[in-house]
């Protein structure tokens, strides 16, 4: 058995190559999924820890013990909290980074007396870090000792600087504790020998943000422990803090499910309750896990068409097979193999290629999950971080699933074909059917699906932009309702191509030489046999230009919205010093702000052009006694401000620069967003009394680089609601006029290629303060690198590529092979005296039937497609609120690779055909016939 | 009308390998206009090759074939492909009808491949009625038997008003029933069309019906009969 297994392989080597390759990158797709996931959650659930870590100041993951232990709890809770606080890094499956121990005597029972000169008002306690003597460095003085107690009894403690300087506070300083008795019943007397700072802020150790240290005197943890932590003393009541810093670098994506519910079991317990803070990182987790599910459901979407076709792919291959050894099959049967023998024998053949599938397809996922890690937009990829791609059970489960499925496609079919035999093959061939989904009205039943959720969604729009708002995962409708639509209108077209070919026939019947009316007849009986591969090559266009149109669609708006948002390459606004001491003194002082020298930014190569922008968004007017409008001022140079910013004209009833020219030549103007206009009535030339001074309103916009015309928000009851935002435009001297001198935005213009480091390496070295910044580079590349932006692009891109490969592959094979199978016929026709162009002139005629038909319905189905569905592809994937308009963006030179592949994979195929004709021996093909 | 054919020291060699193989060594025959002609042997005696040169199928390596006086071997492609389009009708030993075509459109093609202009229907009908088959006009061919469709075969071969019919085995496929009542349309043939007709078969009960037979053994023509009987009823 295994002998005609091999056998038949190499008879069709070329199909079994196109099934292997169909198994292949079924495998490869199905398990790049996982992977990518797997590898893009860790980079986001470390992304979230950093961005909370940056935000608070604060290590991201800590699980905080508190523990008091005065005469009542004895200092056996000491050891008990300790142990707890070590347990619960095994409990919840967490890695230690590090565990620090501070533990104080307080403050309130310990009062200590200076013995050098008296301050009333300080407190200090006797306190220590557990190694704090590793993480610090000296700036005076010495560490204590290790016996932690110098030879007159003297606890020898060390304080920080802040410590000193508060509480002016010397090495040599004593102090005694008059309530505080150590184990000999004596008062406890500390003596200052080191003043200490954070030798590296950026060590773990001091993560939790120490700054509460200051006021501590701090003594040898062993000194402490053996002075009050080991024996009862009554009197006073010791703090202990244990905090667990939890190595968040270790903590896998997959887990962090079972660790928020597994915390918040933990809490529960009545041994942790009162001692453990509620730990912040659950929240941190909370938000993580719910863009974890949307962006896991939208990439799951996303594959499925590619999934789906690369199984209509090993279909159609299969069929072709089953096609071809029909004859072997019904020979096999005749001679007394049972069904089970077939099916067994094409299942030991399927199980071979889907073995190769499994065993090249994996490294070749792994290779897809880099591709998508690294688009930067649609067919572009740049690697600004490798993602880091597992192996886990999940992937080798997909590649086993997408085995099996493989399996099951390429075999099943035998189950159907082995009823056959020699008898009713013959009577087969006589009859003509439909396909099965054109009984069933499968094409209207998609399209009906496809054209609801269109109708749907909108009508809804509300819907779509607030699930995104809220990070829900996609409606799954929404995009199955895209894919459908290219099904159902493909196959619809697909049903009607019999229609057109015998329309055209028609028409043209009398005129016809031998070679249209052969081909013609081809087309119009034979036509159906061509299905797969002709919804192939549909499916291979339409989805090919969807994706395409969506990918870069979604992407370019969402950075032109980033880009417009940000408005310029570098915005930045400086902490300005004020006399606001001053004025706390003497009310009468008139508030005043220091400015910083704006001439240092004349200083930077790499800007080309900056600007003062004076940037309020905090203003409001009142319109009658009882409403405020809030309004975002702005005050602009604009000549600079035209040279920095640009805008679309199409965004503006007039163009952009006009209205920067009107603006110069009226000092006292004011334009101002179109919302005044809809909301009070104003019309140019209107004189408005909003400031110190009267302004005239020069012109509306609707779009002003940064302003977002509309707002949405989700309130409380987790409802979305609209607001509308109000801008005033003016220029900077009428703005002064108006407010004075108050801290202005520096906005600057990079020339091209100009990195923005400069900047950061200025503001490090020279210590600049800064209020806010905007560094456009790095909002775009946070776009390129979302997870959910970047998965969408590289999933459509792979899809691409894939269908690309397919297509040219497939469909080459494919048509050779069909051809070939007709040879017999093409030999008796060249008996008949048909000229080898005429034969040639036949095929192309079929090619045009088949080939170029699908590419032109695939080019009107993908056309209607994204017009249809991408818009809404756009506001559910849009990561930020779209306040520019829409636009659909189709790359020409998307378009081309596309046609040029299919266009490619047809000229190639007719160089063949040609070159089969030219070579064709008429007396060895009429042979053919009498095997 | 029909042609004759007078061949002359024909011989054909196939090259295998390094070995040449002569498969016709000088034949010498002349095929009669408007006659039913016989051409038997054995398998392998080289009457498909001797068919396959006479339908210009395949280039002799020398001597000549001439029609009406006309040499076949010296014509071009081209030519050869008009003359087998015009002149010849073809019926083969596989069934060779177009699979995608009804009987009807299968008769017709053969009109169009010849560029007859006009309407077709009438022809086409009526040789499908000389066959026998008026009432399968619109029948596939997987719809009819093998019998059946050699039939249409033979229409499609002398729709076009070729002057000569070449019928490879056609009967080869046939039971013995089937196999005589294609003979005999194939003979009505060249009285009702005035075609000559050339079969070749291996079996020896169809020998009566030609008027001429024409032995071929190993590549050489060893015997030619003319048969009396059917001679006087031709001429009656």
């Amino acid at each position: 058995m295994f002998g005609i297994g091999f056998q038949k392989i190499w008879n069709q080597k070329w199909l079994f190559f196109c099934m292997l390759l169909g198994s292949i990158l079924l495998v490869a797709t199905a398990c790049s999924f996982p992977m990518y996931r797997n590898a893009v959650f860790n980079r986001m659930l470390q992304d979230e820890m950093e961005a909370a870590w940056e935000e608070s100041g604060k290590w991201p993951m800590i699980l905080e013990y508190t523990i008091s232990v005065g005469d009542k709890e004895g200092v056996g809770a000491v050891a008990s909290g300790e142990k707890l606080a070590k347990n619960a890094y095994t409990e919840l499956g967490l890695t230690e980074s590090e565990t620090l121990y501070y533990y104080a005597i307080s403050s309130s029972d310990a009062v200590p007396e200076l013995e050098r000169k008296r301050i009333d008002d300080i407190s200090l306690r006797v306190s220590f870090i557990g190694s704090l003597e590793d993480h610090v460095e000296l700036i005076d003085g010495e560490m204590y000792s290790e016996a932690g107690v110098d030879a007159d009894g003297y606890l020898e403690a060390i304080i920080d600087e802040q410590c000193m300087l508060t509480n002016n506070i010397i090495i040599g300083d004593t102090f005694i504790f008059g309530e505080l008795h150590d184990e000999n019943g004596d008062p406890v007397r500390v003596k200052i020998v080191g003043i200490y700072k954070k030798s590296d802020i950026t060590e773990t150790f001091w993560q939790k943000g120490m700054s509460m240290y200051t006021n501590n005197l701090m003594i040898r943890e062993s000194t402490f422990r053996q002075k009050f932590a080991t024996t009862s003393l009554p009197g006073f009541t010791m703090v202990c803090r244990i905090y667990d810093l939890v190595d968040f670098t270790a903590l896998d994506a997959s887990e962090v499910k079972d660790l928020v519910s597994n915390t918040e079991e933990y809490q529960k317990r009545s041994s942790i309750r009162a001692l453990m803070k509620e730990p912040e990182y659950t929240a941190t987790l909370q938000s993580y896990l719910s863009r974890e599910s949307r962006i896991n459901t939208t990439l799951f979407i996303l594959q499925v068409p590619i999934l789906l076709l690369l199984c209509a792919f090993l279909l159609m291959i299969s069929n072709q097979v089953y096609e071809l050894e029909k004859n072997d099959i019904s020979v096999l049967k005749s001679r007394g193999a049972s069904r089970t023998q077939i099916f067994l024998l094409y299942l030991m053949q399927s199980s071979v290629m889907s073995l190769g599938g499994f065993i090249i397809g994996i490294p070749l996922g792994n290779i897809f999950c880099r591709i998508l890690g690294s688009a930067s937009n649609f067919l572009e990829f740049k690697v600004r971080r490798a993602l880091k791609v597992q192996m886990n059970g999940e992937v080798i489960g997909f590649a086993i699933g997408a085995a099996i499925i493989a399996i099951a496609i390429m075999s099943i079919p035998a189950l159907k074909h082995s009823k056959v035999t020699i008898v009713n093959l013959k009577s087969q061939k006589v009859q003509k059917r439909h396909s099965w989904w054109e009984i069933c009205f499968l094409d209207l039943i998609f399209l009906g699906i496809s054209i609801y959720g269109y109708y749907n969604y909108s009508h809804n729009t509300d819907a779509l932009i607030e699930s995104a708002l809220k990070n829900e995962a996609l409606d799954p409708l929404l995009y199955i309702s895209s894919t459908l639509f290219i099904l159902g209108a493909g196959m619809l077209l697909l049903r009607l191509q019999p229609l057109m070919v015998r329309i055209i026939y028609l028409l043209r019947k009398r005129w016809c030489g031998p070679a249209s009316y052969a081909s013609f007849l081809e087309a119009m009986r034979n036509g159906r046999k061509q299905q797969y591969i002709m919804l192939f090559m549909i499916l291979t266009v339409s989805l090919g230009m969807f994706d395409a149109v969506s990918a870069r669609t979604i992407l370019q708006n969402t950075r032109a919205n980033t880009a417009y948002l940000d408005a310029t390459d570098l915005r930045v606004a400086e902490l300005w010093e004020n006399n606001s001491n001053a004025v706390a003194i003497d009310p009468s002082v008139e508030f005043t702000y220091y400015e910083p020298d704006f001439s240092r930014y004349a200083d930077f190569d790499e800007v080309e052009t900056f600007t003062k922008v004076y940037y309020d968004d905090t203003g409001y007017i009142q319109v009658d006694r009882r409403e405020r409008i809030y309004v975002t001022v702005m005050g602009i140079h604009t000549k600079e401000f035209g040279q920095i910013t640009e805008l679309d004209d199409d965004l503006l009833d007039e163009p952009y620069h006009q209205y920067l020219n009107e603006l110069a030549a009226t000092p006292n103007g004011i334009l101002m967003s179109s919302a005044f206009k809809d909301r009070f009535k104003y019309k140019v030339g209107d004189t408005v009394n909003y400031g110190s001074k009267p302004s005239v309103i020069i012109g509306f916009f609707d779009y002003w680089p940064t302003y977002v015309p509309e707002g949405r928000a989700v309130d409380e009851n987790n409802e979305t609601y609209t607001y509308q935002n109000y801008m005033v435009v003016m220029n900077y001297a009428f703005c002064y006029e108006m407010f004075g001198l108050k801290p202005y935005q520096v906005w600057m213009k990079l020339k091209d290629g100009a990195d923005t480091g400069f900047f950061y390496r200025w503001v490090a070295n020279e210590g600049i303060r800064l209020n806010s910044y905007v560094d456009r580079t790095e909002d775009l590349e946070d776009v390129t690198e979302d997870p959910l932006l970047q998965g969408m692009n590289g999933v459509l891109t792979m899809s691409f590529i894939v269908m690309l490969i397919l297509c040219a592959v497939g469909y080459l094979i494919y048509w050779i092979l069909s051809i070939r199978s007709r040879e017999m016929m093409l030999g008796v026709l060249r008996a008949f005296g048909m000229h080898k162009g005429e034969l040639l002139h036949m095929l192309i005629n079929e090619q045009i039937f088949s080939g170029l038909y699908s590419i032109l319905s695939g080019v009107i189905v993908g056309n209607l497609a994204y017009r249809l569905y991408v818009p809404m592809l756009q506001m559910a994937y849009s990561t930020t609120n779209q306040v520019l308009p829409m636009e659909l963006i189709t790359s020409t030179g998307d378009m081309v690779r596309l046609y040029s592949v299919v266009t490619l994979t047809m000229v190639v195929c007719l160089g063949v055909l040609a070159m089969l004709i030219f070579r064709l021996n008429i007396t060895k093909a009429l042979k053919l016939g009498e095997e | 009308m029909g042609a004759t054919i007078k061949i002359e020291h024909l011989n054909r060699i196939f090259p295998v390998g390094n070995q040449q193989i002569q498969v016709l060594t000088d034949i010498n025959a002349v095929i009669p206009d408007s006659r039913f002609t016989i051409l038997r042997g054995r398998s392998g005696s080289g009457k498909t090759t001797l068919m396959n040169q006479i339908g210009a199928l395949d280039t002799p390596s020398s001597g000549s074939i001439l029609l009406d006086g006309k040499d076949l071997v010296t014509l071009s492609d081209r030519q050869k492909e008009d003359l087998r389009r015009k002149q010849f009708g073809f019926v083969f030993q596989a069934v060779s009808l177009i699979p995608t075509m009804t009987a009807f459109q299968n008769v017709e093609f053969a009109l169009r491949m010849a560029g007859v202009r006009g309407d077709y229907r009438h022809r086409v009908e009526e040789t499908l009625r000389m066959v026998g088959l008026a009432g399968r006009m619109n029948h596939m061919p997987a719809e009819m038997s093998g019998g059946e469709q050699q039939r249409v075969a033979i229409a499609r071969g002398i729709a076009h008003h070729p002057s000569i019919l070449l019928a490879d085995e056609p009967t080869a496929e046939l039971d013995s029933g089937m196999a005589a009542e294609v003979t005999r349309i194939l003979k009505e043939m060249t009285r009702k069309e005035h075609v000559t007709v050339l079969m070749t078969t291996h079996d020896v009960g169809l020998m009566d019906a030609g008027d001429v037979v024409i032995e071929l053994q190993g590549g050489r023509i060893v015997d030619v009969k003319e048969n009396e009987s059917n001679k006087l009823d031709v001429l009656s």
